[in-house]
């Protein structure tokens, strides 16, 4: 489509869905994500999709979970305390190798929190918030554009690795609106579901499940699923450097911090400050090889997030000591202001590095 | 047996909500909360599940609850209440409190039909002292008025909206205080704010007994009900006289109305103030309107045999 229109955050991921082929879908009322279950019930009938309001957010991952055993498209939404509720069925979701997109607009925590956009699930998203050795493809949209790119793409990439996808997305983004081009679904080359549960008349019997009892069968099981999630991490990084060559001072942020923190870093570099920004869009995979090349000494990384300090961790470990790495984050809902990011990076670029060890470069 | 409170008596004791808390206007659920705490001659603790009324009385560093009060998320008031009830029997048991307190556990419809279902029957069955009371406003209003399961047929929401082809929810409320009841618990009871004698009544026998008792009090929402503001105490009575909401008890299996309207009127009385059911008045919609008369009808006539059939 050559037309751009505009449409509020949630709805984008509802519509962007439908266009994928989502025709399942249950949710649960939690703000600030209501307009996404609200769009669906109104628009999945029309599609001949299902809409089912559950009476939890259990229920509703868990309807998910048949629905894709089933061999649909399925999807489900909800903001923080919910996402938490759905953690078992996520694990669950990994374990018997089951497609299914999860959306989760982040708002402030923990407990109850508040109902603005927050950036404190990063651990719980990418570090597995339920049991076992699992991982998530983990999107991270920064525009409106992009929450209609990836939840598209979060429905090929499930169906592919037969792995559950999340589009990390706060309050913010939810709830804004912005112009963007609703480009056409098209659908790629993906593997034919031949492990789909629909009746085995005329075939032999299948079996989903993630039980293993027998002795060294789960470990074999966990080796294929470590297999996949290498896989992903050669193949699904996704990235975005912006003026990045000469800087000395290179922000890293994702999601809304980012959009926030790209405006901050072209005034700053009209004023001739040499400052960078990168933004990962997958969360896991990480694009680990990507900051290690831009690691360095002659340049600091300084990661903002709108929580206590999460993504940083994996920015250390990629950086592995070669450049200074500092936080500056927000909580509780608070946004980063541009501001702040101005006055954040202006102080780093007059201090000078702070290296004990030279050589290892480990502060 | 807690003796009876006439208005004037009620009128002189604290009101234990106080005001500044940021219900809205027309909103059923304070004057719910005002009344059964005015009700009991026991100190209160209380435990509240996510939704409206928590989230407006607990704004920032302020509390409108002049009890103790506690809240969790949104599934689990009854599960939270057990917890402190059952130590509470424990300190008693050890002599480290002699007080008498009362439990009671506050939920909306969501936080209570649906999400909390499981651990309200837990706590149910397992016995604890305490009396878990549900403000039925009838959908999910603190996010945006979603359908419950305590929805009644043919009301519009936002995640079962009225169009041209579906007349909002098709499905049927589910009868929770039946359910309650079915726990075999000491005292289930549906009361009206509209009914506060009624009301009050029946909060102060339920603190009088001891064990799992549950209260079904319907709440009017003028946002969700898309309704007048100062009808909400109307629309109360009109849940009661047209007995789309009847108030009656069930005392250790033994079931009794206790309000029997004198004149028993057609729902659409109840109905028509309501915007949220605007669409069952439309000419094509006459048939679900007899639908929902004649559901009533047959879940008051089965109230009504259900009680003579303990009277005889």
């Amino acid at each position: 489509m050559d037309n751009k229109i505009l449409m509020k955050g949630n709805e984008v991921i509802a519509e962007a869905a439908i266009q994928a082929g989502c025709r399942f879908y249950a949710g649960y009322p939690i703000t600030p994500q209501n307009e996404i279950p609200e769009y669906m019930s109104r628009r999945m009938p029309g599609v001949g999709g299902i809409f089912i309001q559950a009476e939890s957010e259990l229920a509703a991952i868990n309807m998910v979970y048949g629905a894709s055993a089933a061999g649909m498209r399925a999807m489900t939404s909800s903001s923080s305390p919910g996402i938490s509720l759905k953690q078992e069925t996520i694990s669950y979701l990994a374990g018997a190798e089951l497609p299914a997109v999860i959306v989760n607009m982040q708002r402030g925590g923990p407990g109850l929190g508040n109902i603005s956009g927050s950036q404190s699930d990063y651990f719980q998203a990418v570090k597995g918030g339920g049991h076992g050795d699992y991982k998530m493809l983990v999107y991270a949209p920064s525009s409106l554009q992009e929450l209609w790119d990836l939840t598209m793409l979060a429905f090929d990439k499930a169906d592919e690795y037969r792995n559950p996808v999340m589009i990390l997305g706060d309050g913010i983004i939810g709830q804004m609106m912005e112009p963007f081009y609703p480009t056409l679904y098209t659908t790629p080359d993906l593997p034919e579901k031949t492990w789909v549960l629909d009746g085995c008349k005329e075939r032999e019997p299948r079996v989903i499940k993630s039980l293993y009892m027998g002795d060294g069968e789960l470990e074999m099981r966990n080796n294929i699923l470590q297999g996949k999630y290498r896989s992903m991490k050669d193949k699904e990084v996704k990235s975005e450097g912006y003026c990045i060559e000469g800087s000395e001072v290179m922000i890293v942020a994702f999601g809304t911090v980012a959009r926030i923190a790209l405006s901050s870093v072209l005034k700053l570099r009209r004023e001739g400050f040499k400052v960078g920004l990168f933004r990962p869009v997958s969360l896991f995979p990480f694009p680990e090889k990507e900051l290690f090349l831009l690691a360095g000494e002659s340049r600091r990384f300084v990661v903002m997030e709108m929580n206590a300090g999460q993504m940083v961790e994996d920015v250390r470990l990629a950086s592995n000591g070669r450049s200074e790495v500092v936080f500056y984050g927000r909580t509780g809902g608070s946004i980063i202001t541009p501001e702040e990011i101005e006055e954040k990076v202006i102080r780093l670029m007059h201090r000078r590095p702070q290296f004990v060890n030279k050589k290892s470069g480990i502060r | 047996m807690a003796k009876a409170l006439t208005l004037k008596e009620l009128s002189k004791k604290e009101v234990l909500i106080s005001p500044g808390h940021r219900m809205c206007a027309g909103c059923g659920a304070p004057t719910v909360v005002k009344m059964v705490l005015l009700a009991s001659d026991y100190p209160i603790i209380a435990a509240n599940a996510t939704g409206c009324l928590e989230v407006s009385t607990c704004i920032s560093d302020y509390t409108a609850w002049k009890i103790p009060w506690i809240h969790n998320a949104f599934e689990n008031a009854a599960a939270t209440i057990s917890g402190v009830e059952t130590m509470y029997r424990s300190l008693k048991k050890q002599g480290k409190i002699d007080k008498e307190i009362k439990f009671i556990a506050f939920g909306g419809d969501g936080g209570t039909y649906d999400i909390g279902i499981q651990s309200l029957s837990g706590a149910m069955e397992r016995g604890h002292d305490m009396l878990y009371i549900c403000y039925d406003n009838e959908a999910y209003m603190n996010t945006g008025i979603q359908r419950s399961s305590a929805t009644p047929y043919g009301a519009d929401t936002t995640t079962r909206p009225a169009g041209s082809v579906v007349p909002g929810k098709t499905e049927q409320r589910k009868n929770l205080t039946k359910i309650m009841a079915a726990h075999n618990i000491p005292f289930a009871a549906q009361a009206s704010p509209s009914h506060w004698s009624d009301l009050v009544k029946k909060v102060r026998k339920a603190l009088d007994i001891t064990g799992p008792k549950f209260m079904n009090i319907i709440s009017p929402c003028n946002r969700g009900w898309r309704s007048r503001t100062d009808d909400s105490i109307l629309l109360s009575r009109l849940a009661v006289e047209t007995c789309f909401w009847p108030l009656y008890e069930i005392e250790n299996g033994i079931t009794k109305i206790t309000v029997k309207p004198k004149e028993k009127k057609p729902v659409i009385d109840f109905l028509k103030p309501q915007g949220r059911f605007k669409h069952l008045f439309k000419p094509e919609n006459e048939a679900l309107l007899a639908g929902i008369q004649a559901d009533i009808d047959r879940e008051w006539e089965r109230l009504q045999k259900e009680e003579a059939c303990f009277a005889s």
